[in-house]
């Protein structure tokens, strides 16, 4: 008998598709039907989904295809072409029943991205679209625990309200492992490239970064600004301190952040709406 | 062959009776049942098969459209698809409907299944003069695209990377096939959208595509900037500000290649000059010569008359 450690392994190694809303896949198959939507627009719809972003990373890395090292959604969309994307929106295992709770992860993981990208361009990174994916990516384990190990995903939202802890410490006791540890997992059995595992792996913990040190540090800002935002709901209740470590590599100053807070702010209601759009583009 | 075949078996929304997974999995093949065609080209895409099997019993436009997406993605196009027919309605049915690589007939033999499976996995192997690397069709294929062309007002395009075999020096072999096979995606991708199309491969950093003349320039641009924009992810952050990295030539010396870029040559086939396939080569070899006088990627349009 395995540990639940490596049985949450074996999950991720079997999954091929986690569920997606429902309302971008609608609008991605509106846009692949109209012969005048760009690339561009495609990448912008697919990158505000973190799992059917996963799926397009996945598959373009995969090794039928012989790409190595495409990390970003735009490339990967170059790469894949129209008719597979539609394929994949239209493919049926990404249709799946959404939860309040998810719709809360996704907000959280959407806001992410969004800090991410603020946060890399006013610090003049490079790649920035990568930052954007990883930062859209990390809590893509709690994605896996919810769906795959639902009652220990409920145990553990119930220990994070009851006791106060934090979620990964609440995962830590119930898994032997955290949505960090996990959704690296994911991101390698994907095939994606070590510059979206390696923030992916060590949001919570950023000094663990050996390759990719501003990339898991900006994730892991981004994580944090959202959070205190209110915006979306990742799970946890408290907001954890910004790392003295990722302050130190940002080499940041105070005004910086005040900078970026409230470009941040701006941008939330932005995504806010285009949030509620999505969602009832189901109802329609 | 190999044993651990991976097929994938397309049954109606009832699903079969489950013998033929069990029967292939005693051969030790792979067997994956998909009862609901609409997911079956996202299972497809993400996880190619070797084979696959289509029970063609009540055929309808979803498996209609499968066994044609299979077919016209040159990527795709080298897996064998195999239907499954009563036999009453073979005799009868529509090839031209549904380019299919064999049939068997309902009720299946399994001996003639198995034999079948084999063959066309060998028979297409033997007919198809794809690239191995892109996939693409190869020269016995151009040259009948070309041909077939001719006079027409459509656009034999000539595409070649510059600075290629540098690239494939300094970063090695496996990093030099990457880039090709992202060319040969984004050739195959971008002239898809332009309807009655062609993409070939003549062989390392040579392609070929065939678009009709008024779309030739526009597809040329999209291409340009897709291997721009996929490109830039192979290069690091320094080597891109600086717009070069460091070789080194036959004699030792340091020198400063610029990044890769494409260069296209278009020779219009509704042009007098082009009276057969030599010389649309001959015009091509000319024009490649403009083309690459600048490192940046570009196109050159045959204007001369």
């Amino acid at each position: 008998m395995g540990s639940k450690r490596d049985h949450i392994f074996e999950i991720i190694r079997e999954t091929s598709s986690l569920p997606t809303l429902p309302g971008v896949v609608t609008r991605l198959q509106a846009l692949a039907e109209n012969r005048k939507s760009t690339i561009e627009e495609m990448a912008r719809l697919v990158s505000s989904d973190q799992i059917l972003s996963a799926r397009v990373l996945r598959l373009v890395n995969s090794p039928s295809y012989g790409f190595y090292r495409v990390s970003t959604i735009s490339n990967a969309l170059i790469l894949l072409g129209v008719n597979v994307i539609k394929s994949l929106a239209l493919s049926s295992s990404i249709f799946e029943i959404m939860e309040k709770t998810i719709v809360g992860l996704w907000e959280h993981s959407l806001g992410a991205g969004v800090a991410a990208n603020i946060i890399a361009r006013h610090l003049k990174l490079p790649e920035v679209e990568e930052i954007s994916t990883a930062a859209l990516l990390h809590d893509i384990g709690k994605v896996i625990i919810k769906e795959k190990c639902a009652e220990d995903y409920a145990r553990i939202c119930n220990m994070v309200e009851r006791d106060g802890i934090s979620m990964l410490e609440a995962e830590r006791q119930v898994l032997e492992t955290d949505h960090a540890e996990v959704g690296e997992w994911l991101v390698h059995n994907w095939y994606l490239p070590n510059k979206l595992s390696e923030p992916v792996a060590c949001h919570h913990d950023v000094a663990g970064a050996q390759h990719h040190k501003m990339k898991t540090a900006v994730v892991h800002l981004a994580d944090v600004l959202v959070k205190s935002s209110g915006f979306g709901f990742s799970g946890e209740v408290y907001v954890p301190r910004i790392q003295p470590t990722a302050w130190e590599w940002l080499g940041m100053t105070e005004d910086d952040l005040a900078a970026i807070v409230e470009e941040l702010e701006d941008r939330l209601v932005e995504v806010k709406n285009f949030s509620l759009e999505i969602q009832s583009a189901d109802e329609n | 062959m190999r044993t651990n075949l991976r097929i994938i078996a397309v049954t109606g929304p009832n699903g079969g009776d489950g013998s033929l997974e069990l029967r292939l999995q005693s051969k030790g093949y792979q067997v994956v049942t998909l009862d609901n065609p609409p997911s079956v080209m996202g299972f497809i895409y993400s996880d190619p098969p070797d084979v696959v099997l289509i029970d063609l019993a009540t055929p309808d436009q979803t498996i209609l459209g499968i066994i044609r997406s299979l077919k016209d993605d040159f990527f795709f196009s080298t897996i064998p698809v195999i239907g499954m027919i009563p036999e009453w309605a073979a005799e009868g049915f529509d090839w031209e409907e549904y380019p299919l690589d064999d049939f068997v007939t309902i009720p299946l033999n399994y001996r003639d299944l198995f034999t079948r499976i084999v063959l066309s996995l060998r028979r297409l192997r033997r007919v198809f003069d794809n690239n191995p690397l892109t996939r693409l069709p190869g020269n016995t294929s151009i040259q009948r695209a070309i041909e077939h062309a001719v006079g027409k007002p459509m656009g034999v395009c000539y595409v070649d990377i510059n600075h290629f075999k540098q690239y494939n020096d300094v970063y090695g072999f496996a990093h030099g096939d990457e880039v090709l096979r992202m060319l040969g995606r984004i050739i195959a991708n971008s002239v898809k959208e332009a309807g009655d199309a062609f993409a070939g491969h003549i062989g390392g950093d040579d392609f070929v595509f065939i678009v009709p003349l008024e779309q030739a320039e526009a597809v040329s641009e999209r291409i340009i900037a897709n291997f721009t924009a996929v490109v830039s992810e192979l290069f690091s952050e320094e080597e891109k500000v600086r717009g070069f990295y460091v070789a080194h030539d036959r004699k030792g010396n340091e020198e400063q290649v610029p990044l890769m870029g494409v260069a296209i040559s278009i020779v219009p086939m509704n042009s007098p000059k082009i009276g057969h396939y030599a010389k649309v080569a001959e015009v091509a070899a000319d024009l490649k010569k403009l083309a690459k006088s600048s490192h940046k990627s570009c196109y050159v349009m045959d204007r001369r008359k």
